[in-house]
């Protein structure tokens, strides 16, 4: 009965599972067949289906080196930036004993709440006052400061938990304060590092709202407003979809992949602390 | 007398001095040098966060086209206005189904599979395989997951309606029917959702102490019994934070939900972000839009306060 019960458990998992998973498994194979193969054979690939003309076709119709190129630009410049500036507020946050930065502290996770949506149309008028409307620094400072106060968050918290003899002996030893954020504390910093780039590694590469209000999509389109090429009224090729949306989320899931164990466990400590 | 004087005075001057110690030189550069480290967050958050909040707010009390270089104060008018802009309460219906649904769905889904997961008949590296499996559609965007969900839910072609066939039943119009389409969306809503939840349930469930089901299990508590007495409770505050960031998350959703039903049928399925944006850069009426962030935001920062107290309740936990 035991046992019984046990196979049971394991085989609805897996089942379940599976079904989780149709999606996924339909759309991979379906970029490698041709629409009507796709359409009469949804769940089926054999090997006589198999090509790679949507690829072929879906990198030329979204333009997806220049795609590539911006989304690639303005989500290493912003998590340059989210990096940087979010461990040296951290720093001080967390390292120089003063009621001020507490205060800061709380009005910037405070922030945190704020839905970006609900900003947007200010944010819009902004940026084309600032002549930023167009250009792809309008985005990076955007996409900056709107996670910055996530990773202000990850690495105040994560600094506080350093001990305090660490920076005394530096301090003593005639070290400047940038001098002790540079060679004491950087060099600590790499597991919430990794848990800050891919959490807002994510969020920007995946990012839609920013650029199609801000950038023009058919002269910098990024890679997400590329794919919407083939989302017309009426989508007929199933297959450049596909190709599409795959070639737009590989490299994000190929950073996933490399900090997986970074993301989950930023991911708890945002749900517990905040 | 005039002692005891002296050494209260020179007391007090001590402790004003120490006072003065505690921020001494090195430690106000210190405190100079920390200050100038917050700058560039600071500048950032301000310009590009809290500015566009308050303009959020302040458009909302205008009558704007966007362009025009005149905007006319109208008070609370875009607010009163609401209610009878075309499909209103319409949106309002799609808008709280589509969160209430979504986050029902997402939460007694990933509880069910978090202690699915648990089971310590689960190897370690079964937990983890089937973790990241579920997990995986979180990392896709919200434009990705919605083209492929529309794709799926094709009535001629899509794949959903071939597997209907094959199992002998008739294709459903998954996406022109009122009220089933509103499902429909909440589905692709809840693929997208429900890894994050799993993660949070399963590191909850696995700080519960084994010894507590063991003492119970002794005790000649069956299986139901522990769930409802043990787990449950001891999962409360997941599950509470799990509720608040899923119907965040719904709240605030666009592109997922708009690529899956664009809207339709009729008004059935728009949500509250795509009236934001329709107002703003299709019809440019920037006020009525301005009014329509301003309860998302509210709304959002109602969740998140409730959020709050229910967090510091239990900070003596961790």
């Amino acid at each position: 009965m035991k046992v019984f019960k046990r196979v049971l458990g394991s085989l609805s998992l897996a089942l379940s599972t599976a079904v989780f998973w149709l999606p996924i498994y339909y759309f991979v194979i379906g970029a490698f067949k041709k629409r009507t193969d796709i359409v009469k054979f949804p769940l089926v690939v054999r090997p006589e289906m198999i090509s790679f003309d949507n690829y072929a076709y879906a990198i030329k119709k979204m333009k997806l080196f220049q795609a590539l190129g911006n989304t690639g630009f303005i989500t290493l410049v912003s998590l340059a930036m989210v990096v940087l500036f979010g461990s040296l507020a951290g720093f001080a946050i967390a390292r120089i004993n003063h009621r001020g930065f507490r205060i800061y502290y709380s009005s910037i996770i405070a922030l945190m709440v704020i839905p970006f949506i609900g900003a947007l149309i200010p944010l819009v008028v902004l940026i084309k006052n600032m002549g930023l409307y167009g250009s792809l620094w309008g985005n990076v400072l955007i996409q900056a400061a709107w996670n910055l106060p996530f990773s202000v968050f990850l690495y105040t918290g994560f600094m506080r938990t350093l001990p305090k003899e660490l920076e005394e002996a530096a301090y003593i030893d005639g070290c400047s304060t940038f001098g002790v954020y540079l060679r004491i504390f950087l060099p600590l910093l790499k597991p919430v590092t990794a848990t800050c780039l891919i959490r807002a590694g994510i969020g920007i590469w995946n990012d839609y709202l920013v650029s199609a209000s801000i950038l023009n999509n058919v002269r910098k389109p990024t890679l997400m407003v590329a794919i919407y090429a083939f989302f017309g009224q009426y989508v007929s090729e199933y297959g450049y979809a596909f190709a599409g949306i795959i070639m737009a989320s590989l490299p994000i899931i190929a950073l996933f992949a490399l900090l997986q164990k970074y993301f989950i466990k930023g991911l708890v400590a945002g749900a517990i602390k905040g | 007398m005039s002692q005891a004087h002296t050494a209260r005075s020179s007391h007090s001057r001590f402790e004003r001095h120490s006072r003065f110690e505690r921020h001494s030189s090195f430690e106000r550069a210190r405190i100079r040098t920390g200050v100038a480290f917050l700058v560039p967050t600071t500048l950032l958050c301000i310009l590009f966060i809290i500015v566009p909040l308050v303009n959020v707010v302040i458009y909302s009390f205008h009558d704007w086209n966007g362009v025009s270089k005149d905007m006319a104060y109208i008070g609370l008018d875009n607010y009163r206005m609401l209610p009878s802009t075309e499909g209103f309460w319409q949106m309002a219906v799609a808008t709280l189904a589509f969160a209430v649904g979504t986050t029902a769905l997402v939460i007694v889904l990933s509880f069910i599979l978090a202690l699915a997961l648990d089971s310590k008949n689960r190897g370690r590296f079964t937990r983890g395989l089937f973790r990241t499996l579920w997990f995986f559609p979180c990392i896709l965007s919200g434009s990705v997951v919605g083209i492929v969900w529309r794709i799926m839910y094709n009535y001629n072609n899509g794949v959903i309606n071939a597997i209907l066939k094959m199992a002998g039943l008739s294709p459903v119009n998954w996406l022109e029917t009122y009220g089933l389409t509103n499902l429909a969306v909440i589905f692709a809503a809840v693929w997208a959702q429900a890894g994050l939840c799993i993660v949070i349930f399963l590191a909850g469930l696995q700080s519960i102490s084994p010894e507590l089901h063991e003492a119970a299990a002794i005790d000649g508590a069956s299986m139901g019994q522990i769930r409802r007495h043990i787990t449950i409770p001891m999962m409360a505050p997941s599950i509470t934070i799990n509720v608040l960031t899923t119907s965040i998350a719904a709240f605030k959703m666009y592109e997922l939900p708009w690529l899956v039903s664009g809207g339709l049928p009729g008004y059935s399925t728009r949500l509250l972000t795509q009236r934001i944006y329709f107002f703003a850069f299709q019809s440019g009426k920037f006020g009525v839009g301005s009014a329509l962030a301003v309860i998302l935001i509210l709304i959002i920062t109602a969740i998140s306060l409730v959020q709050l107290v229910v967090l510091r309740k239990r900070e003596d936990i961790y």
